[in-house]
């Protein structure tokens, strides 16, 4: 049930054609498993909680770091040194006093990874690197959790989302193909336009409102300033979703 | 027969920032040939020692993904060929 105060706060996007009180409430009973809360996942939670998402698992294994102040808007120079997670939910925490906030620091691993994720209503992939993400895409399929991938490098980025059983997937994209774990050039708008796509995934997927990014590949080049977008085909032997369903739990 | 090749602009600093062009070939890897002729630099860090298109890099026909994705796939007068860094940070 929505307070008077939710009432208040979230009066801006009750107003919006098929969101009402009723899609308010959805938000609220949602839970999101957001993995890593850098670049991306530092505007993805922020949007999550403007818009009072009721439970965001927020997990990362790192501690801030000066250089990367210059694109993990949650992180302050106080922070350096800091846990991630820590750093990020006091300041959700600060933000918005309705939702609740859980945090991970245990490195994602296909030993934990389905622990870790439990009974989440969608994943979101903030990850700095492709092995952590194919073990995410992996469990959402194997668990029938919706996918929302995002990545970034320079001044570019992508962005895709997985309905595990109906759509393709990042395996189905990529078919494993690795790319060497390296530091990489970025500009901290590239997360930012990235990470309010995904977010915007998240809520239209929890509200059930409009056309997901489902066999569609969001291509953004900042530097020519184009987005486009490249059809993607299921693999029908894929070996992360073959066999897939999507386990959508009622809100 | 020529193809339109599409570079994401990442690449212009192997191109002098030429981001669209036509090459001749029917296939993936006569293209990628025939663009690497065309950008000397850009054949440094597109192709292996095979000369083929390196794993890092992923490519799309007429906008839609290639499954199997074969340097041998068929391409038509007209065709478009997307090529992108396959990105991973976060």
């Amino acid at each position: 049930m929505l307070t008077e105060k939710d009432l208040q706060r979230y009066d801006r996007q009750i107003m919006l054609q098929g969101f009402g009180i009723d899609g308010q409430e959805k938000l609220k009973k949602a839970k999101v498993f957001l993995a890593g809360i850098g670049g991306l996942g530092s505007p993805i939670a922020y949007y999550m909680a403007a818009a009072g998402i009721g439970t965001l698992i927020i997990a990362d294994h790192d501690v801030a770091d000066l250089s990367n102040l210059n694109r993990q808007i949650l992180h302050w120079e106080e922070n350096i040194g800091k846990k991630k997670t820590d750093s990020a939910a006091f300041k959700l925490g600060k933000f918005n006093s309705g939702i609740k906030i859980e945090t991970v620091s245990e490195t994602i691993e296909a030993s934990n990874v389905s622990r870790l994720i439990g009974d989440a209503d969608i994943i979101v992939d903030a990850m700095d690197n492709l092995p952590t993400r194919y073990l995410l895409n992996q469990t959402a399929c194997a668990k029938g959790i919706p996918f929302v991938h995002g990545a970034v490098y320079g001044f570019e980025g992508r962005a895709m989302t997985v309905l595990p059983g109906k759509s393709a997937c990042l395996n189905c994209l990529y078919h494993g193909a690795e790319v060497p774990k390296s530091k990489f050039p970025i500009i901290g708008v590239t997360p930012g336009v990235i990470g309010c796509v995904q977010a915007s995934e998240v809520i239209k997927y929890l509200l059930g409102l409009g056309d997901l990014l489902t066999d569609r590949l969001l291509n953004y080049d900042g530097l020519a300033m184009k987005f486009r977008e490249f059809k993607i085909n299921r693999d029908p032997d894929c070996q992360h979703c073959k066999g897939a369903a999507l386990n959508r739990k009622k809100l | 027969m020529s193809v339109n090749v599409e570079l994401s602009s990442a690449f212009g600093v192997f191109t002098d920032d030429v981001l669209t062009t036509k090459v001749e070939g029917k296939t993936v890897r006569e293209v990628l040939h025939g663009l690497t002729k065309q950008f000397p630099k850009l054949g440094r860090v597109l192709l292996n020692q095979e000369g083929n298109l390196m794993q890092t890099y992923d490519f799309f026909i007429n906008g839609e993904s290639v499954y199997p994705k074969s340097m041998t796939a068929l391409l038509k007068d007209g065709d478009l060929l997307n090529i992108l860094y396959l990105i991973h940070g976060g």
